[in-house]
Formats: structure tokens, C-alpha cells, sequence
């Protein structure tokens, strides 16, 4: 499944960038994060909580950056490992000054393999489309938080 | 579809019946199905036992990294594991039906080293409860390494992944069959009709009681006892015992009832592997039985198909000359029963068509989903939907009627036994006749004002036929055409008929029945020749290898039994019936022409009252024996018969034999209405018409033709097991899986004529797997209304609803492409 989209911050681009590029500021973003541990300024790994269909999908997260371009551009590997369910995610975002702010374009292709994977398959568009309008919520607060932070 | 079936009215005699074959006797095993007291193999328990749970793969294909399954045999309650490295060290790889290179597959109980299709299993586990061992099993830790996976068979070549090293490529087997002269034939014609893709899609028959066994081994003997509901225990036989290093006599395999088979549960051989490995290893007995999403994900689809560049050539009144296609075989992950699919087909190679000439380039690649394996209607469905779109496809671009394109090129009742270009031979047969009894029960005469009336109400109706060659009883000499180096010919079948000590009479089978009803029919056959009631013959219920006699190819598959399981029971009987006349002449003092067998006795037929009662003969030669005439020494009132067909090797150089021994025949007409706004379809009228020969239990033979017919509405309407691309199983359950109920069924026309074979003892013919008809008559249904409202070429078997909105609203792209050229 490929999603994509785009979100204007009111914030400077390179606040934007900061934020993206924290671990501790992205583990407040993702939904159901019960742990979030730090390998390295590229590895993360933590252990979270989906809500998908009838209640939740645990799964261990792996993140990797695999690319990078400061202040503008990333690209990060995800895998998840959970009981029925393997979930892999290429995702990217590209950040640009709009006006007012930072635009930032995404996009991430999402498969999820097993059991979990064909029986969720119906319900699996509208929660991720809900988790990533949650997402960018979360982050557009951080952003905010990390500019009155710097103000 | 919401109509309530009607079952046709039928008439009971009250005058006492001649013979008791062709009535419609109740089933014997009906009592205690519908109290609840059936064994199945769920029912059976034993002390201390284990449940299996299957771990599966997550991916389409992948490289399985590590295993480690400390975590769940630490659990308390779990009894142990295996895995595939223990199979690939305790068991040899299941012997290949394939030449090379397929030939070459390693296919073991468990993955090794590498996973093929979403489902497949990778490790077993055992605990004191099933709930446990499912929970332990997500204890177990797999990493693995995903490759691309292929889930079209059209990308299964050139430059695609290779899902087994050992073959090094994905093409299975391939082979061209021609016959008669394919160049006058297009020269001959007038018209070339071009079909560029046609698809049959992948389903199967779901039976209600998914796969399983209980396996136990005797450590002394050396013996493993498998209870299960395997349909054809001597397939799994010869796959099991050199897989697990032992004779087959060492596998006992034991069935009573079982929830329906459809060819669905005659693979199951890994999972007995693991099941016997397990009760080997934990020194205990396993039981397993499937989940329904397990069955879905991995058991036995049927052979998904495409017919590429398809050319027919035709006269312009319709004659069709010849047709050349090649056909694309989709097998899924492993061959475990294929690659016989690959010329089971030709048993109908010209479908119910006089057509004199034909080539089919037939390839048949691995992809990465489940396997493929027998499945009602196996492999000729396929085709046959295949010769059945063809004739609908000519008369929509020669502008003819369908029905009288058929007419024209059925083969004639005066033509049987018919010998096709390939060499069977169709016993026996009126196709026109039963095409019209179809069309006189869905009123065919007013079609025309039918039609008005639907389109008065906004409506759009179609008629389609659809037709089914059930070829049974297999000569397995076919399968030297796909692997000269098999050494399997002709097909047997055993059955035992005795006369007990208190004048019990008891009969055997070798057969594995599912449901059909066996012990019913077999009680009318030897009732017949004994001259007792239905009620005095025992049929032993279900099948044990260690106590009933069986032969090679023993099992209920292939639309058989009525010809080898009622002819081994005929030829048993006739023998046991010759004994007591033996012993009954000795006795009475009579010639033997002056005997009869009746009441229950054996008698002098001018004078009933002297007669020895069947008990009388018993005893005598089981329990009072002495003195008896040395003349009667060979009479033990036990007798067993084999049946064989008479059957040859076919010539493997043309491709040229009789494989298959019978053709009953189906005829089904289905008149929809479509709703043009949003392609939803009633089915408003439905006939089936069967012919099977002669018919010992009619109303078994009407639950067969409406069982087949809910299969093929399932089928065209809503069965299909769709994968995503990366390999996930969309319809993994029934909630995504919509098999039809009763509700979801039209009201049902039946009718039927006989024609007996010549070829059979009985005149019968088996019929179990008449459900192609259904399948395309709702094809052919959809592409009449879409006639003149955008003229789409219906070019797939699974018409949804929505499929059939694409078809109205664009017509060109989401329909066959088809173009005419003259010849």
C-alpha cells in the first residue's frame, strides 16, 4: 500500500528538521509506542501497540535511516515483527520552504505480510490513514513545542 | 440471489420394487449423521494426547535466516517441536510425479531453509492443550530474509525469481498435444476467431470439516496408526512410506466419517509426516486438526488457468474446424499431486464438440502461493469452461445463437461410443436431448418476451449454458504421459462380501467415503444379487488399511466409485451368491440352474419352501463344517473381487489412448437479470439436467447435482482466493470467502436421462464433479445481457458483481479482446 501526502508546519525549516531527526521528539508522534530505545543517530528500535481491527497488533519496530540529505530530505527503513504479522515500510520525506512556514512532502510504501496481513487487509486503509493524520498532528505539536522551546 | 430452492416433486411408487437399484432407498448412513453420533476425526481422542500447531510463514518467499524455538518448548504444558532441519535429517524429500527438471524438487513435511507461500508451515508444536500450543507457537522465533515473490503466472518466466533452486526455473512441465490436421483445418475454414487471453480463476470446494489426524506410533512394531480424513489413503501411502524410511504396511491408516473431501483432502501427506515424525519423537499421540484460515492458506487449490492466444477455426454457419490455444498452468508453490493436472485435462480435450483438431501448448509454472491439487471437476474443469467460452465467444462474433452453435457441433447420441481426436472414447451420451430438457424447464420458447419484460422493468436478462464431461474412473497410464518413467497404468478397486455365522451379510470396501452416502448404494447392489432386503446388508462404515481389503488405487477421487467401488461389490457378491448355490445344491439336493436366492435363502425356485435361510448357510460353513462334499472345500462364503477396467497403455509418442473409462454428462441453463447501474445479478430461473448412466440411488445422485451446482455458483459469483502482490491471501476465511448457502440459492429445475454405459458392470457412471457447468453457464448468462448494451466478452470465470459493473461501464478494457479475420 503506497500512501503520500503533504503538510505545511509554521515553523522554521530547520525546526522542522530537528524534530524529524529526534528520536526522543518522534517516539511522542507514532501511535502506541510502549518503548523506544536508541541504538545510534540511524538505528532505533521500539516496541509499540497498532490499533488494528480488534484491538492491537504488538509488533517490534526496527528504524533505519538509510538516507540523508540536512535540511531537506530522508529516507528511513522500518521493519515490524509481531505475532501473524511482518510489517515492512519504506517511508521519506522531503522538506522545502513554503510560505509562513515548512512544507514537507512524504510518502511510504507499506506491506504488511501474514495472517494479520490478509484478514486486515479490509480495515487496514482507513486506520492508516487515521494513524497518519494522528501522526502529523503529533509532529505539527512537537514542532510548535521545539520552536516556543528555541523562542 | 434470495429465492428459496425448490426440489422438483417426485412421485414414490407404492408397488413393491423389482430391484432395489434405482431407488431412491434412504441413506443408511443418514441416522447417525443427523443424530450427531458420526465419527470424525476430530472426535477421536486418546490418553495423554498432543495437539499440533503449524507456525506459518508471514512471506510470500523468503530465506528463513534462524530458527529458535527455545522459548516455546520452555513454556510449561508444551511437549516438544520440530522443525524443518529435524524433517530434512529424519525423512527423505516426497517422491516427484514430475520428469526433470521438477523432478528435482526437495519437498519435505516443513519448509527447509526457504518459504514459498504465505501459510506454508515451518515448524510444528506440540502442548497438552490446542490453545497452548497455538499460543507457544508464537513464542517460536523466525527471521527471515524476503525475496520478490511471483503471483502471476504470466511473470513466472524469463527473468523472474526462481522459487526452487533445485529445478532452476519455475517451469514445471511443458508440452505440446496435437491432433488431427491443424493446417486443412484453417485452411478449411472461413472465419479465424482470435481470443486473446481468457482466465480461470483459483478456488476450491472448502468442505465443511477442514483437514486433520491423530497419530500414534507403536514403538514394538514399528507401526504408526493415523486416524484421519485422507480421501485417497493410498496416495498418501505411497508418498508417506519413503519419505519416512518404512514399508506401507507399517502405516495404518483409519477413517470413519468424513466432512466432504472434493479432491481437497488427498495431499495431505506433509502434515501426516509431521504428525507420525511428532508421536515418533514425544513418544506420545498428536492430534491435529486445521483451522479454516490454515486450510485456506495452504491446502489444496484448485489449478488456477490462462488460455493465451487462442485461435478457432470456424465455417461460417458456425461449424467449428479446429482450435489452437496455449494454455498457462498455475500449480502454486509445490507439485504435490501435480503435474498430473497437465494431461488430465485431455480426457475432455475436445469438450461435448465434434472438433476433429486441436493443439494445446500447455505450460504449467510454480508461483508463490498455495499449492495446487486436485479439486472437484480437477483439471477438466478448467478446459472444459475453456471449449465452453470458445462456443459462446464464435456465436457472439458470428452473430449466431448459442444454442443452435451447440447443437451443431455436439457429438451425436448416434455417435457413441465416440472415439475423440485423442483417443477416449465418450460411452455414451444425448447431448441435444438434455440441452433441450434444460431450456424447457427455464421456459427457453418465451425467452424473447422474458427479456422484454426485464428491460420493462429496467432489467437486463441473459440465458447461458453451461456443460460438464465428468470423466471417471482414471486409467493411470496417463500419467506416463507427463513422466514416461511412471510406472502406473490402468486403476482397481477391491471390496469383500461375506456371510457371517448367524447369516450376517457384510461387505468391505476399499473405498474412503466423504459423504456421498457408499454404504447406501453398495446395500442396493449386493441386495440385488442375494435376494435380501437393503436392510440385511452391513456395510462397514468408513475405511481402515489394516482391516479392509484395499488395492492400489483405493479411495473415493475422480467420479469412480459407482464404477469401481459398485463393481469390485458387484463382482464379490456375484461370487459369494455362486457359493451358496454351490452349498445350497449340496444341501437340497437340487442342480444348481434349479436354485434361486431369495427371502434371505437359498431355494429350488419351482418349489420356494424348500429353502436354506442364509443363517442355515452360515453355520454350516463356519461352524458345522464336517462331512461337507470335497467339492465345496473353496467355499468360504468370504469372497473378495477386484474390479479393473479394461484399460491400455496409451501411445506415449501421439498422446493418443482412452484415459478415463466414463462421461457422465451436466447441462446446466441459468437465466439472470443484471441490474445495469450497479452489475448486481438474480439468477431467476436455473435447470440442471445429468445424465450418469444407469442410476442405483437417484435421490443421492439429485443431492450430487445440487451440491455441484452450489460449488459452481459459488465459484462464478463470489469463491476466489485473491492475493495481493506481495503474496498475501486476501480471502483467507469465510467472512472474505463467500460460499453460497441455502439462501444465496436460485430455485433449482432438475431433470435427467440415462444413458448406461457399455463399458461398465453396472451401466453406471461416477458424477461427483459436475460443477464446471454452473460456472460457465453464469458466464455465458452475463455476457447474453450485456449483449447490445456495450457487448462485452465475459473473458474470466469469477464474475463478481462489480466485475460485471466494469463490463458494463467499459466494456473494451475490462472484457476479453477478441478480433475475426477471414480466413
Amino acid at each position: 500500500m503506497n500512501v503520500s501526502g503533504e503538510r505545511t508546519f509554521a515553523a522554521p525549516r530547520d525546526a522542522v528538521w530537528k524534530v524529524l531527526n529526534d528520536p526522543a521528539s518522534m517516539a511522542k508522534t507514532m501511535p502506541g509506542v510502549q518503548s523506544f530505545d536508541i541504538h545510534d543517530a540511524e538505528r532505533w528500535t521500539a516496541n509499540v501497540k497498532i490499533p488494528l481491527g480488534l484491538g492491537g497488533l504488538k509488533m517490534q519496530i526496527d528504524m533505519n535511516k538509510t538516507e540523508e540529505r540536512a535540511p531537506e530530505f530522508a529516507k528511513l527503513q522500518i521493519k515490524g515483527k509481531g505475532v501473524g504479522a511482518m510489517l515492512n515500510m519504506e517511508t521519506s520525506f522531503e522538506l522545502s520552504d513554503a510560505d509562513g512556514g515548512t512544507a514537507m512532502k512524504w510518502a511510504a510504501e507499506v506491506k504488511l505480510a501474514g495472517p494479520v496481513g490478509s484478514m486486515g487487509q479490509r480495515v487496514l486503509q482507513p486506520i492508516v490513514n487515521q494513524q497518519v493524520e494522528h501522526v502529523l498532528s503529533a509532529l505539527d505539536r512537537e514542532v510548535q513545542a521545539a520552536v516556543a522551546g528555541g523562542a | 440471489m434470495t429465492s428459496t430452492t425448490i426440489t422438483p416433486e417426485r412421485v414414490e411408487s407404492d408397488a413393491p420394487a423389482a430391484t432395489q437399484k434405482g431407488q431412491n432407498v434412504p441413506r443408511k448412513e443418514d441416522r447417525r449423521l443427523v443424530q450427531g453420533e458420526g465419527i470424525f476425526v476430530d472426535d477421536v481422542k486418546r490418553h495423554g494426547m498432543g495437539y499440533i500447531h503449524f507456525v506459518r510463514s508471514p512471506y510470500a518467499h523468503a530465506h528463513i535466516t534462524s530458527i529458535d524455538v527455545s522459548k516455546a518448548e520452555e513454556l510449561p504444558g508444551v511437549y516438544g517441536t520440530l522443525t524443518g532441519e529435524e524433517v530434512a535429517s529424519l525423512t527423505e524429500p516426497f517422491f516427484q510425479l514430475a520428469r526433470e527438471p521438477a523432478s528435482h524438487l526437495q519437498d519435505y513435511a516443513l519448509a527447509v531453509g526457504k518459504v514459498r507461500f504465505v501459510g506454508e508451515s515451518i515448524v510444528a508444536v506440540v502442548a497438552e492443550t490446542r490453545e497452548l500450543a497455538r499460543d507457544a507457537s508464537e513464542l517460536v522465533e523466525i527471521e527471515y530474509d524476503p525475496i520478490a515473490p511471483i503471483v502471476d503466472a504470466r511473470m513466472a518466466q524469463g527473468d523472474a525469481p526462481v522459487l526452487h533452486d533445485d529445478a532452476g526455473t519455475n517451469v514445471m512441465w511443458e508440452g505440446s498435444f496435437e491432433w488431427g490436421d491443424l493446417d486443412a483445418a484453417f485452411a478449411e475454414a472461413d472465419k479465424i476467431i482470435k481470443i486473446d487471453e481468457l482466465h480461470f480463476h483459483r478456488f476450491n470446494s472448502t468442505p465443511l470439516e477442514t483437514n486433520g489426524a491423530l497419530a500414534e506410533f507403536n514403538r514394538g512394531t514399528g507401526q504408526w496408526t493415523i486416524h484421519c480424513n485422507n480421501q485417497f489413503p493410498g496416495f498418501a501411502a505411497i508418498m508417506m512410506g519413503p519419505a519416512l524410511r518404512c514399508g506401507i504396511d507399517k502405516l495404518r491408516f483409519v477413517t470413519q466419517d468424513i466432512g466432504g473431501g472434493f479432491g481437497n483432502k488427498i495431499t495431505t501427506h506433509p502434515q501426516l509426516v509431521v504428525c507420525c515424525l511428532l508421536a515418533r519423537k514425544l513418544r506420545r499421540p498428536v492430534q491435529w486438526t486445521e483451522w479454516r484460515t490454515d486450510f485456506h492458506m495452504s491446502m489444496s487449490h484448485a489449478n488456477e488457468r490462462w488460455f493465451l492466444d487462442t485461435e478457432v477455426a470456424v465455417k461460417n454457419d458456425g461449424t467449428l474446424l479446429g482450435f489452437r490455444t496455449k494454455a498457462l498452468d498455475d500449480t502454486g508453490a509445490w507439485l504435490r499431486y501435480e503435474p498430473l493436472g497437465c494431461i488430465i485435462w485431455s480426457q475432455v480435450a475436445p469438450g461435448m464438440y465434434r472438433w476433429r483438431n486441436i493443439r494445446v501448448d500447455f505450460t504449467q509454472v510454480a508461483t508463490n502461493k498455495a499449492p495446487c491439487s486436485p479439486n472437484r471437476g480437477y483439471s477438466r474443469m478448467q478446459h472444459l469452461w475453456f471449449t465452453e467460452r470458445v462456443i459462446d465467444i464464435v456465436a457472439h462474433e458470428l452473430d449466431l445463437d448459442p444454442v443452435d452453435v451447440r447443437k451443431l457441433n455436439y457429438v451425436r447420441s448416434d455417435e457413441m461410443p465416440y472415439e475423440t481426436p485423442n483417443g477416449c472414447v465418450y460411452d455414451s451420451g444425448d447431448y441435444a436431448r438434455m440441452l433441450d430438457l434444460g431450456l424447457e424447464l427455464v421456459d427457453y420458447a418465451n425467452i424473447d418476451a422474458r427479456r422484454a419484460d426485464a428491460k420493462a422493468r429496467g432489467k437486463l436478462l441473459g440465458l447461458g449454458i453451461g456443460s460438464t464431461l465428468d470423466s471417471g474412473t482414471n486409467n493411470f497410464a496417463q500419467s506416463q504421459l507427463i513422466n514416461s518413467d511412471l510406472q502406473f497404468s490402468g486403476n482397481n478397486e477391491v471390496a469383500t462380501v461375506k456371510l457371517d455365522i448367524f447369516g450376517e451379510i457384510v461387505v468391505t470396501l476399499g473405498t474412503v467415503p466423504q459423504g456421498q452416502g457408499h454404504e447406501t448404494p453398495t446395500s442396493q447392489v449386493v441386495s440385488d444379487i442375494l435376494g435380501c432386503s437393503v436392510d440385511d446388508v452391513q456395510v462397514r462404515a468408513g475405511h481402515d488399511s489394516y482391516w479392509n481389503s484395499h488395492a492400489g488405487f483405493s479411495g473415493t477421487y475422480a467420479s469412480q466409485f459407482a464404477v469401481t467401488g459398485l463393481g469390485a461389490v458387484k463382482g464379490a457378491a456375484d461370487l459369494l451368491a455362486a457359493q451358496i448355490k454351490r452349498l445350497g445344491s449340496a444341501v437340497l439336493g437340487a442342480p444348481i440352474e434349479a436354485l434361486e436366492l431369495a427371502e434371505g435363502s437359498v431355494r429350488i425356485k419351482d418349489n420356494p419352501e424348500v429353502a436354506l435361510p442364509f443363517m442355515a448357510c452360515g453355520a454350516i460353513i463356519n461352524a458345522n463344517n464336517a462331512g461337507l462334499p470335497d467339492d465345496l472345500e473353496d467355499v468360504t462364503l468370504n469372497c473378495r473381487y477386484v474390479y479393473k477396467p479394461p484399460f491400455q497403455v496409451p501411445d506415449l509418442e501421439r498422446n493418443f489412448g482412452n484415459l478415463t473409462l466414463t462421461y457422465a454428462t451436466q447441462i446446466h441453463v441459468a437465466v439472470i437479470e443484471v441490474d445495469p447501474e450497479t452489475g448486481y445479478y438474480d439468477i431467476v430461473d436455473y435447470a440442471a439436467v445429468d445424465d450418469c448412466g444407469k442410476r442405483i440411488n437417484p435421490r443421492i445422485v439429485e443431492g450430487q447435482v445440487m451440491g455441484a451446482t452450489a460449488l459452481a455458483l459459488g465459484a462464478a459469483t463470489w469463491e476466489i482466493y485473491a492475493y495481493d502482490e506481495d503474496g498475501n491471501l486476501l480471502t483467507p476465511n469465510f467472512y472474505d470467502y463467500h460460499v453460497p448457502h441455502a439462501l444465496d440459492m436460485p430455485p433449482l429445475k432438475t431433470a435427467d436421462i440415462e444413458s448406461p454405459s457399455p463399458f461398465t458392470p453396472l451401466g453406471t457412471k461416477g458424477m461427483g464433479e459436475g460443477g464446471g457447468a454452473g460456472i460457465h453457464a453464469i458466464c455465458a448468462a452475463v455476457q447474453d445481457a450485456l449483449r447490445g448494451n456495450g457487448d462485452a466478452i465475459v473473458a474470466d470465470s469469477h464474475n463478481p458483481y462489480h466485475k460485471v459493473w466494469e463490463l458494463l461501464e467499459h466494456p473494451a478494457e475490462a472484457g476479453g479482446h477478441v478480433s475475426v479475420v477471414n480466413a
